[in-house]
């Protein structure tokens, strides 16, 4: 279900840390609410704090009406949408706004505990847990396929959503470590000289866009029409009729195009191939009648005189126009018997689909066949050899591009002649082609050498190239690299406002204008990335702000903006979003850090997180988010969970990622912890997850 | 995208306006069955991020720019033109001028207005939902009031015997897009089923002009819907729904290459030279996928289309090659009128020259019933947002050329609302604009001049008073 008015509805927050001191007699007051004995806390609180503008008079700002509620005549639960996002925005700190009392700290604490427990009640009473809609593979996930099932030694085609690519062979998940030195090269910004083998004479169907806050895997995003349909048929049959398509290149061509031996019989030998081809494209054992449809097919085609590997060929390109390949999809219903098969192979899909981006291997299908994947020990067993595997690197081809929104550094254009440095070479490539790389290899180390997910905000190290070293104000030695190949070193940087995610060059310019930085921007990335709390969608009439010259040169941009802060309309956001923008001021519009504007003015950089955790410098914007870190690792199980399950979650989510955060905390927040943990929730169970399952804890 | 060297674009071009464009009438629509009556047909050119209001609506010459406007303070008055509700000699504004040799077939349509429904960006709704057949409030379950667009509505009703139901172009070239598919289209076939476009002129010329790999397709359909029809069976009641998708694509692709068999002979004439790879300039991008459409409109590949120049929203400076020696970000020059008045006025001419080039083109193809393609067609030119800077969805530019076979009157101006303007913010959110009246109508009229026996278009309040002829 998606949110009616509210599109912060989405989004989830972390829980409350635990320990906060409790007013015993709120507390008891509190529990004789929940029997019923009297107004309960939330109700109370509600009227003393919400209702003159939510409700009152028929004053209801944002459309939310919280009267009904707060007078006790109506039950909060029965909108779980609604409840979730008031215990959001007071959690946050969000309201009531500055200009109004606040909730005084005890009382506050007490009421997002309350408001949690409704919440657990309201979706504790749905029996349906949310399902991932139907919805055909992505573009990435049909190549990932294509080159899986047939075991390709070359790429299906050239993806540009693959942002960072591997030159030198440094991905071996298996050694739990990443070297000291890599090569890569960027294939958006790069020079494309040297991309890798693929096959020849295909033309992919059109890359899938990310949905607004959120992946390019969202169900309601990937939709089937006609002209999609001819791009399926077309690659389908431009596959087997490639000059590339060759038993060099195709490592399964034993299997199923090899010309029959002499004694053979065709028959029967076509039967074989087809049983095995049809249950790895599928995903599932082939029934008896659809192997049947497809053997007639391919008999029709003997008959006329088609050698054997002609006829799989032929064969391969129907494969890989049916439903039953192109589409992802769920096939148990909610009264089928949790032992059955069906939610076995549902989960096998579902677990390389996230983790490998593409179809599961004989071993997780051999598992799911014996009904056994779901069992918990064998799902952690199967979770930790896929992390293992090397295939894990398309995961790390999409989810942290994705959740890092890196994709917005294409548009990324400094001014040329403010930023002439940040352009070298005919015909001008970016800086930003090495920019982007350090997150990402930062990520990939993490999940590689399985390191707490906090060093993602914080890390004592990063990876860098020739250029970026010089970019951040270094002298390396010798060539810088690019545009092609790009050499990238780990180094360890004392200095904290360097490592993690959120503090690099990439970040800090596809979040800036061509000439000055977004605080704004800065603050909704924040917000929705590392918080997964984007802000609503941008008013329909966001002002410019008045150019510099237009106003006294001697203002901050800070100052520049309190008059937007003062209107009315505009306070609600920018109350949220500015202090986490402002943070960050200290990276100028091309991530190079300045202690002044060009105006010789200070930058401020101080702030207040959530309202309780005052900073005065990035550092300390650095510490108020790890004060916060169950809130971040909360967003974060959230991005991986909606990427996971191709849809955006919901209110009867919040459970499953409060047990996320629980589990995570208690493995000092490991990487792969939390994918565990994200496996193992029940919504990524899906309605297996029901099953009484032993928790390792 | 895939392009073509000039040498290759002109000898495409040269074909394209000497072959398929003198495809005989009779032959070409034989595969609609009636020879004598000439199909009814629609297009949509849709202009992302508004337009300069005051070199584009009469009336509002002296209107304010938008200068260093904040939400209060900003002039909306000074967008009320203050012309009365009726019909009007047609004045060409200097943004219209290219239009000056068509002036009596074109109509220039002022007052409507579209609502927006807060909850999703203003630009992914403004194209989204452009043609949509919901009300703003009306669907709970997406933030987007969308439904089955208006050119998929029409065609249900005059696009059934065309090989393409529907064919949908965009001149949006990019390879790496940031934005949701929501900025990128405006032809749905019903709430988050996008109708994708053509964007690659080779690839589009292929698919409707060359069937031959087409038939190809034709001995696995069969075999491909066996499987999704046991497929179904195992899905949940609302995966069932959004597999449908899946069977009317399939069911789309055999009626195309049925009808497309039949329409061999007259497609083998035109005698196309394939477009090389190369770099092509904005202008003749836009030009080249117009041929496309005009090519296809013409011999009866489909009676429906929808055209976008480009995405709402996108950031990336491109070229104009003719009017800017430096690529150009429409939409944020759009922020900032103050500074980029002078660039923003050329743009907004730049794609009225490309809708008059398509309009002029239409007009020379002379049809069996004595009138010229543009004569007998409805293509509309509009855009989602009645200013780029404020972003707001009333009083948006509309024009619509050709009088869709005699249906509509043609060489006016006409004023549906006094009221229609720009509207101020007051407490926060916009007054809703006073007694503009919504584009809804104008799409029931056009709906039910189709023949679409439908009374009410989303959020419609009756047909457009005066238009009819």
């Amino acid at each position: 279900m998606k949110s009616k008015d509210m599109p912060n509805l989405r989004i989830f927050f972390p829980l409350m840390k635990k320990g906060i001191l409790l007013c015993c007699l709120t507390q008891f007051l509190g529990c004789l609410n929940l029997w019923g004995l009297g107004p309960s806390l939330h109700q109370t609180l509600l009227q003393k704090h919400c209702i003159e503008c939510h409700g009152l008079d028929g004053k209801v700002k944002g459309k939310v009406d919280l009267l009904t509620y707060a007078q006790g005549r109506g039950d909060i639960r029965e909108d779980d949408e609604l409840l979730q996002m008031v215990m959001e925005v007071i959690d946050f700190g969000e309201m009531p706004p500055e200009e109004k009392d606040p909730i005084p700290e005890l009382e506050r604490g007490q009421l997002v505990k309350e408001l949690k427990q409704l919440l657990r009640q309201a979706v504790e009473g749905e029996n349906e847990t949310a399902r991932s809609p139907i919805r055909r593979m992505t573009r990435l996930q049909y190549a990932n396929a294509v080159e899986d099932l047939l075991q390709l030694k070359v790429v299906l085609y050239p993806l540009p959503e693959r942002m960072m690519r591997d030159r030198s062979g440094y991905f071996k998940p298996e050694t739990g470590r990443m070297p000291e030195k890599m090569t890569v090269s960027s294939r958006p910004l790069g020079k494309s000289g040297l991309i890798e083998p693929r096959m020849d004479g295909l033309a992919p169907f059109p890359q899938d866009l990310r949905a607004e806050h959120g992946y390019d895997t969202q169900g309601d995003h990937l939709s089937l029409s006609p002209l999609l349909m001819e791009d399926f048929f077309r690659l389908g049959r431009s596959i087997v009729q490639s000059p590339s398509f060759t038993p060099k290149n195709v490592g399964a061509w034993a299997d199923y195009f090899a010309e029959l031996p002499e004694d053979g019989d065709a028959k029967l030998e076509v039967r074989k191939r087809l049983t095995k081809l049809l249950t790895h494209a599928f995903r599932r054992p082939v029934d008896r009648s659809i192997l049947r449809k497809y053997q007639a097919y391919a008999e029709g085609s003997l008959d006329r005189g088609l050698s054997l590997a002609e006829v799989m060929k032929e064969s391969l390109s129907a494969i890989l126009a049916s439903p039953r390949f192109l589409y992802l999809y769920d096939l148990q219903s909610e009264d089928e018997p949790d032992s059955s098969r069906t939610p076995n192979f549902d989960l096998a899909s579902r677990l390389s689909f996230f983790l490998w981006g593409s179809l599961p291997d004989q071993e997780l299908v051999g598992l799911a066949g014996s009904g056994r994947l779901v069992e918990e020990e064998i799902l952690v067993g199967q979770v930790d050899r896929m992390l293992r595997d090397r295939k894990l690197k398309r995961f790390c081809d999409s989810f942290p591009t994705q959740w890092l929104q890196l994709d917005r550094i294409i548009s990324a254009v400094p001014d040329e002649k403010k930023y002439k440095d940040f352009y070298y070479a005919a015909p001008l490539y970016r800086t930003t082609m090495d920019m982007m790389m350090e997150p990402l290899l930062l990520f990939e180390t993490v999940l590689i050498e399985d390191r707490s997910v906090l060093e993602l905000i914080d890390s004592n190290y990063t990876f860098r190239s020739p250029r970026l070293r010089k970019w951040y104000g270094d002298a390396p030695e010798g060539k810088l690299g690019g545009p092609v190949s790009i050499p990238f070193a780990r180094q360890f940087v004392e200095d904290r406002r360097h490592g993690g995610v959120i503090t690099n060059g990439a970040v800090m310019t596809m979040t800036s204008g061509p000439l000055e930085t977004k605080p704004i921007t800065r603050g909704a990335w924040i917000a929705g990335v590392i918080f997964n709390s984007p802000p609503p969608p941008p008013p329909a009439e966001v002002p410019p702000l008045p150019e510099e010259k237009e106003l006294d040169e001697s203002l901050t941009l800070r100052e520049r903006f309190a008059d937007h802060r003062e209107r009315a309309d505009c306070a609600g956001c920018h109350e949220k979003l500015d202090p986490l923008g402002f943070a960050l001021e200290n990276f100028d519009p091309v991530g190079r850090w300045r202690e002044k504007y060009h105006n010789g003015r200070e930058v401020d950089a101080s702030g207040i997180l959530f309202r309780t955790h005052e900073f005065s410098n990035l550092i300390e914007f650095k510490d108020a988010i790890l004060k916060e870190k169950n809130r971040f690792v909360r967003g974060l199980a959230g991005h991986l969970l909606a990427f996971g399950l191709g849809r955006e979650l919901n209110p009867s989510d919040t459970l499953a990622l409060d047990e996320i955060v629980e589990r995570v905390e208690g493995e000092n927040y490991s990487m792969k912890s939390l994918i565990h943990a994200v496996v193992q929730s029940n919504p990524f169970r899906g309605p297996s997850g029901k099953l009484a399952l032993h928790k390792t804890k | 995208m895939k392009t073509m060297t000039n040498m290759g674009r002109r000898t495409f071009l040269r074909g394209m306006g000497t072959s398929a464009l003198a495809l005989p009438w009779m032959e070409s629509l034989a595969v609609g069955g009636n020879h004598f009556q000439i199909p009814q047909r629609a297009a949509f050119y849709y202009v992302p991020i508004g337009v300069v209001r005051k070199t584009f609506f009469p009336g509002e010459e002296k209107s304010a720019v938008q200068q260093k406007f904040t939400n209060d303070n900003f002039d909306a008055e000074s967008t009320r033109s203050n012309i009365e509700v009726g019909l009007h000699d047609l004045q060409l504004t200097p943004t219209m001028k290219p239009l000056k040799d068509l002036k009596d077939k074109v109509t220039l349509i002022t007052g409507l207005d579209r609502t927006f429904q807060p909850g999703t960006d203003v630009h992914a709704q403004c194209a989204s939902c452009f043609l949509s057949s919901a009300s703003p409030f009306s669907l709970k379950h997406t933030p987007y009031p969308q439904a089955r667009s208006l050119d998929h509505i029409l065609a249900d009703e005059i696009g059934t015997k065309t090989p393409f139901k529907t064919l949908e172009f965009s001149c949006n070239s990019h390879k790496d897009n940031k934005e949701s598919i929501q900025f990128d289209n405006i032809s749905w076939y019903g709430t988050e089923h996008v109708a994708p476009s053509m964007r690659d002129p080779l690839l589009a010329y292929r698919r409707l002009f060359k069937s031959d790999e087409r038939s190809a397709y034709r001995n696995i359909t069969d075999l491909v819907l066996e499987d999704a029809r046991s497929l179904k069976r195992d899905l949940g009641y609302s995966d069932q729904q959004k597999f449908a998708e899946y069977f009317d694509s399939i069911r789309a692709i055999e009626t195309q290459i049925s009808r497309l068999d039949g329409m061999k002979n007259e497609l083998s004439k035109v005698d196309l030279d394939i477009p090389m790879d190369g770099k092509m300039p904005r202008g003749e991008y836009i030009r080249l996928m117009g041929d496309l459409m005009v090519a296809s409109l013409q011999s009866g590949l489909t009676n429906v289309a929808t055209f976008m120049v480009g995405p709402e929203r996108w950031d990336t400076p491109y070229l104009f090659e003719s009017l800017f020696d430096k690529p150009k970000s429409h939409h944020m020059m759009s922020h900032n009128q103050g500074k980029f008045i002078e660039d923003l006025i050329k743009v907004d001419h730049f794609y009225m020259e490309q809708f008059a080039y398509l309009c002029e083109k239409m007009d020379r193809i002379e049809e069996a019933n004595g009138k010229t393609l543009l004569d007998n067609i409805m293509f509309t030119y509009g855009s989602g947002l009645g200013d780029g800077s404020t972003h707001q969805y009333s009083a948006l530019p509309i024009i619509v050329a050709g009088s869709g076979g005699g249906k509509f009157i043609t060489g006016k101006h006409l004023n549906v609302s006094s009221k229609s303007g720009l509207v101020k913010k007051v407490g926060g959110t916009y007054k809703t604009p006073e007694g503009g009246v919504p584009l809804a109508n104008l799409w029931l009229t056009q709906a039910q001049a189709m023949g679409v026996g439908m009374d009410r278009f989303a959020d419609s309040t009756g047909v457009l008073p005066f238009l009819m002829s």
